[in-house]
């Protein structure tokens, strides 16, 4: 661990603040108790009534009944929002660029958002509020003006921070009649070999646990995209070319998951590789449906062991990606609550502790 | 006769009588058939209402199941899939054809869904996160919109069936209330205005046979007096020859 | 067995999650003019806009069937109410904050009412 200590003595000058305002961010998720109150609820006012004893306070006393999920889900990405914006403005770099990268995957959403909207001619600032408030930016709202895809990447989407993904990836004739989703996935495949680099050339602690959280993340985009590509018009090699160049698998499992044809040769092609081996035997056959849940927590524990060092950027990444997994466990709890399917409650909830 | 109700304007006569009559025959077997027709539709409705009543629990159900399933593939896909799935919308491929049924003459709407060929554009919506799930959920979908299109056409078929059984229903009414009551009426006050002509025909020849009667008796009246006045004079002659035969002789007795 | 020729379309007014899940099974369309066969219905939406997508939805000849979340259907419900055709046929349906409620229903409450009087009053007309 010497390696670490030239950072340990200049951290803290810079970013030791943000890193103890992440850290009791972090102490502030949901514990252990609090979903167990949370399950208990048999209305959404009840859920309302359980959240305000949290960190997430009074942020839906203004909201009338009859209360809906959405609006639930809304406030609490809102309080997301306001920390992560909070930390942002107090960052120097290198942080601020890292924080940066951290909102790029939301940033691709919204872009593939509005350039589809924008195709089919729909109002901006109707696409607008649809967007991910992470993934804003300033020129997003001029977006709006090309009508086709190649206008649109001559006028806006050069001046994006997104634009070496798509010079890299996509040129620029086949952008109109490319499929939405192969877009979004070649930009996401472009932004996280580059956030890969950025953390390796940041070094020390942030390189190794980074490195790591995005190996897994890749992975997992490799694992997803041939599992929810079987059976569609995507092709071996259209579907290869959507994996990312790092990780775990990278470069023989990319070459056996580009093959594959069904479920169970995925999970076989995974036995070699522990970390993941382990995620599909929790799986019974013809279960594909836990696999999601078998991911996040596995990304869940990931996120929490990088809170076991100090002075490395990683915990404001895990913070993001562990606040999006509460939320998304509150939106399961209070659905399950609305739905009355008190049954499944525990089916969607992941712990992070 | 008066107090029996409504009745057509006619002329009281046999012939009349006859063609009324078979206007009530016609009616009859008309309100039979319209009868059989009306319980042929309840039927029909019955077994309708009993399966939309049997759908819509059904439907309940179904719903609940597709809601969860979206739920799923948001907690899968994340909240923003819907923006995905609003923007990939385009012409759909989930139509709905329309034929008709036939039911004791009765034309019923049916629907049928079908799917229009071509691939979605969903198919690879949720590609890095949460494709199975969506799939689920579009097929949880799915079956929700068969449900729904055979529930729409049970309920139009309950509809269209409602209306046909009130008309037919008021077809039956108006036979049975109006138009057999008033073609009945019509009957008995032809056959009412008949007997009066037949019995003042009777009164008539009553009349008239009474003054053949007088007459006759007269004439025989007057026959008697004649005959009475020639025995008058018989007798007078007889007398005279009595008293002769008496002014002769005493013992004329034993002669007769 | 007379089949018409051209496919219709099945409309919606609904909350979105709702819309969302039949989009996905293939119901939504966007015709030439950018017009949609469905309406998502939140807190912002009005009751007159309701009311007129209603009518404009009951009014289209290329609509077979209009779905509308009940709890929508009651916002409007002198107006479903008075609708008295048969095409294109008008379907109550739960959203998944409202259960479904059989009473509640127009149709459903009319066939009720032709049970709750005698057996024979469906033949009586």
């Amino acid at each position: 661990m010497s390696m670490y200590g030239f950072e340990a003595m200049s951290f803290n000058i810079k970013d030791g603040f943000l890193e103890a305002i992440v850290r009791g961010y972090k102490a502030g998720l949901l514990s252990a108790i609090d979903y167990n109150n949370l399950c208990q609820c048999e209305t959404l006012d009840d859920i309302k009534l359980q959240l305000s004893g949290t960190d997430y306070g009074n942020f839906l006393a203004n909201e009338p009944s009859p209360l809906h999920t959405a609006t639930i889900v809304e406030k609490c990405t809102q309080s997301l929002v306001s920390e992560f914006s909070y930390m942002r403005t107090q960052a120097s770099e290198p942080l601020a660029t890292f924080l940066d990268y951290v909102t790029y995957g939301h940033m691709i959403d919204n872009i593939v958002l509005i350039v589809s909207g924008t195709l089919h001619e729909r109002d901006v600032q109707e696409l607008l509020d649809k967007c991910h408030p992470l993934g804003m930016f300033d020129s997003i709202a001029t977006l709006a003006v090309a009508s086709n895809m190649r206008e649109l990447y001559r006028l806006v989407l050069v001046d994006t921070p997104l634009a070496p993904y798509f010079a890299e990836c996509v040129t620029s004739e086949d952008l109109d009649d490319m499929n939405i989703e192969i877009m979004r996935n070649t930009l996401y495949k472009a932004y996280l070999e580059d956030f890969y680099n950025f953390c390796k050339k940041l070094g020390g602690a942030t390189a190794t646990i980074m490195c790591d959280l995005l190996a897994y993340e890749a992975d997992r985009r490799a694992i997803n995209i041939t599992i929810n590509s079987i059976g569609t018009e995507l092709t071996r090699d259209d579907r290869r070319k959507l994996f990312s160049h790092f990780g775990l698998l990278y470069p023989y499992g990319h070459e056996e998951l580009a093959v594959c044809e069904d479920f169970d040769q995925v999970r076989a092609a995974m036995e070699k590789y522990p970390p993941y081996q382990s995620i599909f035997s929790k799986l019974q056959f013809g279960e594909s449906q836990i696999l999601d849940k078998a991911f996040y927590e596995a990304e869940v524990k990931a996120c929490v062991l990088g809170y076991e060092q100090q002075f490395h950027y990683a915990v404001f990444f895990a913070y993001v990606r562990l606040k999006e997994q509460e939320i998304r466990n509150i939106m399961w709890i209070s659905e399950c609550v609305a739905q009355n399917q008190k049954a499944r409650i525990h089916d969607g909830i992941v712990f992070i502790f | 006769m008066s107090g029996g109700g409504a009745r057509l304007v006619v002329v009281p006569t046999v012939t009349v009588l006859a063609v009324i009559k078979a206007r009530l025959i016609g009616a009859t077997k008309g309100h039979q058939l319209l009868k059989k027709k009306s319980d042929a539709l309840t039927m029909q409705f019955r077994q309708i209402l009993k399966r939309i009543v049997e759908t819509k629990e059904m439907m309940g159900e179904t719903m609940k199941q597709a809601a969860f399933a979206l739920t799923e593939a948001k907690y899968a896909a994340g909240d923003n899939i819907k923006h995905t799935v609003f923007e990939n919308v385009s012409s759909a491929t989930i139509k709905v054809r329309s034929k008709q049924d036939n039911v004791a003459g009765v034309k019923l709407p049916k629907f049928q869904h079908y799917t229009e060929a071509g691939e979605t554009k969903n198919a690879l919506t949720g590609l890095a996160r949460g494709g199975q799930q969506i799939q689920l959920c579009k097929s949880a979908y799915v079956k929700a919109v068969e449900l729904l299109v055979e529930l729409a056409s049970l309920q139009t078929s309950f509809l269209t069936l409602d209306e046909a059984i009130k008309t037919t229903n008021r077809r039956v009414n108006a036979l049975e209330n109006v138009v057999k009551p008033k073609l009945e009426n019509t009957i008995s006050y032809i056959k009412g205005e008949l007997d009066e002509l037949e019995r003042e025909e009777f009164f008539r020849l009553k009349k008239v046979q009474a003054n053949k009667k007088k007459v006759a008796d007269r004439e025989l009246k007057e026959k008697l007096d004649a005959a009475g006045r020639v025995a008058d004079k018989l007798a007078a002659r007889a007398e005279e020859v009595v008293s002769m035969l008496t002014a002769n002789g005493k013992d004329e007795d034993v002669i007769f | 067995m007379a089949m018409s020729q051209e496919g219709k379309l099945v409309a919606m007014i609904a909350d979105e999650d709702t819309i969302t899940g039949f989009l996905l099974a293939g119901v939504g369309n966007v015709d030439l003019r950018r017009k949609t066969n469905y309406l998502v219905v939140d807190s912002k939406t009005t009751t007159k806009q309701i009311e007129d997508t209603f009518k404009d939805f009951t009014s289209r000849d290329d609509i077979a069937v209009v779905l509308i979340s009940q709890y929508i259907a009651n916002m409007i419900r002198y107006v479903v109410d008075n609708y008295r055709n048969t095409i294109p046929a008008i379907l109550e349906i739960p959203s998944k904050d409202h259960p479904y409620d059989p009473n509640q229903d127009s149709i459903l409450s009319r066939v009720k009412h032709m049970f709750s009087s005698d057996p024979a009053s469906a033949s009586r007309g």
